[in-house]
């Protein structure tokens, strides 16, 4: 057995607030070994960040209280050192790189003082020969231009250029562990694909000990060695990662694996984490499919029409305000859905599929082309065709009024144009949270009172409040945990069932779209540049874009294959 | 990283079109529209309000005037015309640089405005230099930990002084250091006399010597300024030291000075320089009190002075003078943007 370069035992802590304390790490105990990579899975709130941040000792120490427990990180008591030996090694001999490379990198210091500052302060070593290893650095991490980079303030790079260089800064002291807390959620998957395979090549060559946190069990079979995994404070569950996730003991593991939409048959119900708790055993919960009613639905009629549709917006102005450039966000783009059907549109953030959602709905105005529904014009503003297309957004909490109730967030488009008393109206809403699943009586609580699943759930039932034909929905899962994602997945093909919905699926998870669409179209660069059948397009893609796609997803089959 | 979407039907190719040439020059030519917009609109409204105020023929000839002499003085100033033509007039001779002259001395009146601005921005200046020098490093200590006891009371502090009136705390400024202490004098202005510091015979180098006068009325503005300004530099640092990017750099070993001073600080001194632009308006406002109470020659004493006698040009160019300065003020902090954030600074490519 190698030395261990961490090891935590029996460790608890609590986060201490004016409400009293909250018990966030219930007894953990992990250990990585030398030039090991160990992941930590769960989903938001498991306590799997107060892991990562707790090694470093980068909570507040006033506000959280340790009843029991060690942490030995490369043979330092990290709990028994002060500030200033902590400050030694920190970026020295352990780093960290964090999840948004927009905000973790501060916006006024160019890359070249962030990434200097830290082998100034941790090497005896002058300004220049510090430029030197940092453009060393910067070109290990497979940046053509490093010159460049180097001189870029972070908002000039883009995600993937930005994500590289903080690990060119948590490399840049020969670090023996890097602990790396969700270091590509925020990426696209084509860029985390590459920014994954860069962390474990350099770990590798440079021997370095790695602990990853994330929620997607994708990336820990990519690049983990070992597994841990996290819910509500525990481990409940450990080993190397082909045993955990090919033949997982725990309930909760197994829940885990059987939400993910990779896998399972299209459009059957995923299991749920809650329901799987609440039985006892993840054996028990339903996997059949639905039967395919949603299929027979496809009446085979076109209910909307995109027709070379192209949306602008303004990048430069003129003396007179007069917008002189435009930057194309949806260029001649032709697409068609049929009644009863879901169209997924794929592709990373930038390629405009929002755009096309928004003026789907009526939100952007086209330069050119024509978005017909049922053979009107949408941007013709017809009050009943309105009413007809729904929209459902990727973020719950800002997608809510935070001071209304739901009850009136629910039957807000049933306002427009009618003023129907408040007692019908939440009359209306009552029966629109059974539809969506939540408790009738709820329907006087705020947003805030309610989980993400349940705030989506909300939205949903305020869509379908004016019984719309058209539903658009815009990542409407992304914001969710994987066990959230089944359930609002599972929600989604249920009401397409019952009332015969037609759905604009929007996201850039394969996997999900796999599972829920009847046709694919794939974006890339404003244009569509695929589409048909979702099993043609997803199985045997034409174009090479869809293909980069479909292999950078990382994939729990893919990585038990390699 | 070569991006297609970038590309748009009507895209500049460099050294090619006029808007081009002209694309450097674009934010100054709509800033200076702005202001030509900005001053006539000032003139505008503020002819037909002082209309309103009162009839200048009756300041002209007096209170025991016949009414004969009112109508001569009425046809001699052209007051006799309609209110619409008299506008006209007025601004015909604003164009060409006529702004009229003081009904009190004769004088023209923007030449009395422009004699008596170097004395406002004197003090003005001090005090803007004051409140930057004191409220960013006391606006940075605050903000660093805020939670704290000692913190929490000059906060406190801090936000009663907001609270105080600045001509209360001019009459208590003379109080103590005019009439108690008497170490400066309460009113009155001088220019400040220049030394010379003779290192041989022949070098000797000038060396300004501050007059007393100068420092309760620059004090006293700075009042107006300074909590305010303390106020938005310790929250704006509170608010950035909860940022990610502080995050990062603790896990990368960085002692809490650099995390203030280095990382904290330039992100919230963005939200600063704005408010230094919008409440130099508020300043002037505070230098018509300051000036009144310590009677300093600038335009702010200037501006209640010709008020109370109708002095309507000289009220004119009052308004045109202030709200130049107020809107050059702005552009200059909008400018200044450019230079402290960089998102900004580089948005062309």
């Amino acid at each position: 057995m190698v030395k261990p370069v961490v090891r935590v035992d029996d460790l608890r802590l609590e986060f201490l607030g004016q409400t009293g304390a909250f018990e966030a790490l219930k007894g953990i105990s992990l250990e990585i070994g030398e030039g090991e990579i160990v992941g930590v899975v769960g989903e938001s709130g498991s306590g799997k960040s107060v892991t990562a941040m707790n090694l470093l000792q980068l909570l507040p120490r006033t506000k959280i209280n340790v009843p029991t427990g060690t942490i030995s990180v490369l043979d330092h008591d990290v709990r028994a050192m002060n500030e200033k030996q902590l400050q030694h090694i920190r970026g020295g001999e352990v780093s960290m790189i964090f999840q948004e490379p927009m905000t973790a990198l501060n916006p006024v210091l160019r890359v070249k003082d962030q990434i200097d500052d830290v082998i100034l302060r941790h090497k005896d070593v002058t300004p220049q020969e510090a430029e030197e290893m940092s453009l060393k650095l910067l070109a290990d991490t497979k940046i053509t231009d490093p010159r460049r980079v180097y001189e870029s303030f972070p908002h000039e790079l883009s995600g993937g250029m930005r994500q590289r260089a903080m690990i060119a800064m948590a490399f840049s002291c020969s670090p023996k562990l890097i602990v790396a807390d969700e270091p590509t959620t925020a990426l696209d998957v084509t860029v985390q694909a590459q920014i994954l395979s860069l962390l474990k090549e350099r770990a590798q060559k440079t021997g370095t000990s790695v602990l990853l946190i994330t929620h997607d069990l994708a990336v820990v079979a990519q690049i983990c060695d070992r597994v841990y995994v996290m819910y509500k404070g525990e481990f409940v569950e450990e080993g190397t990662t082909k045993d955990v996730i090919g033949n997982p003991q725990h309930v909760y593991t197994r829940a885990l694996l059987n939400s993910l939409p990779e896998g399972k048959q299209p459009k059957s119900r995923l299991a749920t984490v809650a329901a799987a708790m609440l039985e006892g055993g993840a054996d028990n919960v339903i996997d059949e499919p639905i039967e395919q009613v949603t299929r027979v639905a496809r009446t085979g009629d076109t209910i909307l029409q995109i027709q070379g549709a192209v949306v602008r917006y303004p990048k430069e102005y003129n003396l007179f305000g007069r917008p002189i450039t435009f930057h194309t966000a949806v260029d001649n783009v032709t697409l068609e859905i049929e009644e009863g059907e879901t169209l997924a549109l794929v592709g990373e953030s930038g390629c405009g599929k929002t755009s096309l959602a928004n003026a789907v709905v009526g939100l952007n105005k086209l330069a050119d082309g024509a978005i017909l529904f049922r053979g009107k014009n949408v941007l013709d503003h017809d009050p009943e065709t309105r009413r007809e297309i729904q929209i459902v957004f990727q973020d719950p909490q800002s997608s809510l009024d935070p001071r209304w109730p739901v009850w009136k967030i629910m039957t807000e488009p049933l306002t427009v144009g009618q003023s129907p008393s408040k007692a019908e109206l939440r009359v209306k809403a009552a029966s629109l949270c059974e539809m969506v699943g939540l408790e009738p009586s709820q329907i006087d609580r705020l947003p805030h009172e309610f989980s993400g699943g349940q705030r989506q759930r909300i939205a949903v039932g305020r869509a379908l409040s004016v019984r719309p034909k058209l539903l658009v929905l815009d990542e409407p899962t992304s914001a969710l945990d994987v066990s959230v994602q089944a359930q609002i997945l599972n929600l989604l093909l249920d009401l397409q069932d019952q009332y015969g919905l037609t759905y604009l699926f929007i996201s850039h998870d394969v996997a999900v779209v796999r599972h829920i669409a009847d046709k694919v179209a794939v974006m890339y660069q404003s244009k569509v540049v695929e589409a048909g059948e979702s099993e043609q397009v997803l199985t045997a893609p034409n174009h090479d874009y869809t293909r980069t796609l479909m292999n950078a997803v990382p994939s729990l089959k893919r990585a038990f294959a390699a | 990283m070569s991006s297609t979407a970038e590309t748009a039907p009507q895209e500049n190719q460099p050294g090619g079109t006029l808007e081009t040439l002209m694309g450097p020059m674009v934010p100054v030519m709509q800033q200076l529209t702005r202001l030509v917009v900005l001053l006539f609109m000032v003139t505008t409204l503020l002819f037909f309000m002082l209309r309103l105020a009162g009839d200048p023929a009756l300041v002209l000839a007096g209170n025991d005037a016949t009414p004969e002499q009112l109508e001569a003085i009425r046809a001699q100033y052209g007051l006799d015309k309609p209110l619409f033509i008299q506008y006209l007039n007025y601004m015909g001779n604003l164009l060409q640089g006529d702004f009229g002259k003081s009904l009190a001395s004769g004088e023209p009146a923007m030449g009395k405005v422009l004699t008596m601005l170097p004395a406002t921005l004197l003090i003005a200046g001090l005090a803007m230099a004051f409140s930057i020098i004191v409220a960013i490093p006391l606006g940075a200590w605050l903000g660093f930990k805020p939670e704290r006891g000692d913190r929490r009371g000059v906060s406190g502090i801090i936000f009663v002084f907001q609270g105080v009136p600045g001509f209360v705390t001019a009459l208590i400024f003379i109080q103590i250091f005019a009439v108690n202490l008497r170490w400066l004098p309460s009113l009155g202005m001088e220019w400040g006399t220049i030394m010379y510091w003779a290192i041989t015979e022949s070098l000797s180098i000038p060396i300004p010597v501050p007059s007393k006068t100068w420092v309760l009325p620059a004090a006293s503005l700075a009042w107006f300024l300074l909590p305010s300004l303390t106020r938005v530099v310790a929250a704006n640092t509170a608010e950035a030291m909860r940022e990610d990017y502080i995050r990062t750099a603790r896990a990368g070993g960085a002692p809490a000075s650099t995390l203030l001073w280095r990382h904290a600080l330039p992100n919230a001194l963005l939200g600063a320089a704005a408010l230094i632009g919008t409440q130099f308006a508020f300043l002037m406002g505070g230098a018509v009190i300051t000036e009144t109470i310590f009677a300093w020659p600038g335009i702010g004493w200037l501006l209640i002075e010709s008020t109370q006698t109708l002095d309507f040009p000289v009220v004119q160019s009052l308004a045109l003078c202030i709200a130049t300065l107020v809107f050059t003020v702005n552009a200059l902090t909008d400018l200044s943007f450019q230079f402290l954030d960089p998102r900004l600074r580089t948005k062309g490519n």
